[in-house]
């Protein structure tokens, strides 16, 4: 089949279902988390983010049409630890004040097989844009909501988050690994 | 074939307390400068440095215990008064224990605060509690008692050798230093 041919079908699939595309599946905040770590002079500090909106609209039958879009609260990083997100939200670091959220907006997104994603994007943190690509897994549940799981890792320099004696030998590491486990409601109908 | 009782502590053992007193010293001198500090790289060094000393301290205790168990130490003045013998021995089982119990709390509320114990920055030492604020703060006014247990008793234990050595003038301190061979 020629990828004209493919096109036309899902074109027409799109025609049939296209109302239910229009409208994404709401997040399930309760159900979802994005969580982040980093390492410090071996140690492995987790942390999550409480606070956070996604707009999520994948479409199997044509996943270019996907679209994502995260938008995560600054202020609700927690670690456990009062003095460690103190640090974290301040000024050197995520700047909460200055940069109040951190986006993620997809630019283009490819499907190499059924359920996994490869969502292309643009990841603002602290007012500085970087592309990045982020895969991205999907199983349906079992009350027709959709769990889209996935990780990436932030590059602290990228950003510059955490700078001046923060930087100074090795102390912290520079990669961030980031994990979120996003839940989706039912598409709406 | 019998051999006389031994005067003094073997050499390993000597080692090993010393290295221990001066672990216990460098451990409370960073504890005392770090926690005051707003944190900072240097506070995040000073707690790991802290950590690490710790886990040390733990090893070695182990190993000093196990040296114990098959090198007895030499046995104690004879003029000592049955009390004495007594709060001579609950005194260094205690401060056993506490070789142990300190560095344990001091892990554990670490684990709960989610700060693993990294050993010299390379050896992950697994964490028994997961996350837990209200427990890591219990955990630390534990860890404190029993710092502070720890040096009245090595204050105890320091003042009862020195009693020993200055008014009783016996062997007991210097079973414990290295007998540096006479040559004449």
């Amino acid at each position: 089949m020629s990828l004209h041919v493919r096109t036309a079908v899902a074109a027409g699939l799109l025609a049939v279902c296209g109302l239910a595309l229009a409208t994404p599946r709401p997040l399930v905040a309760a159900k979802s988390r994005i969580d982040f770590s980093v390492k410090e002079m071996g140690v492995t500090v987790s942390g999550q983010f409480r606070k956070f909106e996604a707009t999520i609209d994948l479409d199997p039958a044509r996943p270019e049409a996907s679209k994502a879009e995260v938008i995560v609260d600054i202020a609700s990083l927690t670690t456990g630890d009062a003095d460690t997100d103190a640090i974290a939200v301040d000024k050197p670091w995520l700047d909460k004040l200055g940069f109040p959220k951190a986006t993620f907006r997809s630019t283009a997104v490819k499907s190499p097989a059924p359920n996994r994603y490869e969502v292309s994007g643009v990841l603002t943190i602290r007012g500085k844009a970087r592309p990045i690509v982020v895969p991205l897994t999907t199983a349906a549940q079992a009350d027709g909501g959709l769990l889209a799981t996935g990780g990436f890792s932030v590059r602290r320099s990228d950003f510059g988050i955490g700078g001046g004696e923060w930087n100074e030998g090795d102390l912290v590491a520079d990669d961030v690994p980031v994990t979120f486990s996003l839940t989706l409601g039912p598409a709406a109908r | 074939m019998a051999t006389a009782p031994r005067t003094q502590y073997t050499a390993p053992a000597q080692l090993g307390h010393w290295l221990v007193v001066l672990l216990i010293v460098a451990a409370y001198a960073v504890a005392w400068t770090m926690v005051d500090l707003k944190l900072s790289p240097t506070k995040l060094r000073l707690f790991n440095y802290h950590k690490w000393i710790g886990v040390t301290v733990f090893a070695l205790a182990a190993l000093r215990l196990a040296w114990r168990l098959g090198h007895r130490p030499p046995p104690l003045p004879a003029g000592m008064a049955a009390w004495e013998r007594q709060v001579a021995e609950i005194a260094h089982r205690l401060l056993y224990l506490l070789m142990f119990a300190v560095p344990l709390s001091g892990w554990l509320m670490s684990s709960a605060k989610g700060f693993q114990t990294v050993y010299l920055g390379v050896l992950p030492i697994p964490d028994a509690l997961g996350k837990n604020a209200a427990l890591g703060q219990a955990l630390t006014e534990v860890h404190e008692a029993l710092t502070w247990l720890l040096l009245a008793l090595v204050a105890l234990h320091a003042a009862a050798a020195l009693k020993h050595h200055f008014v009783d003038r016996d062997d007991v301190l210097r079973r414990m230093l290295p007998q540096w061979r006479r040559r004449s």
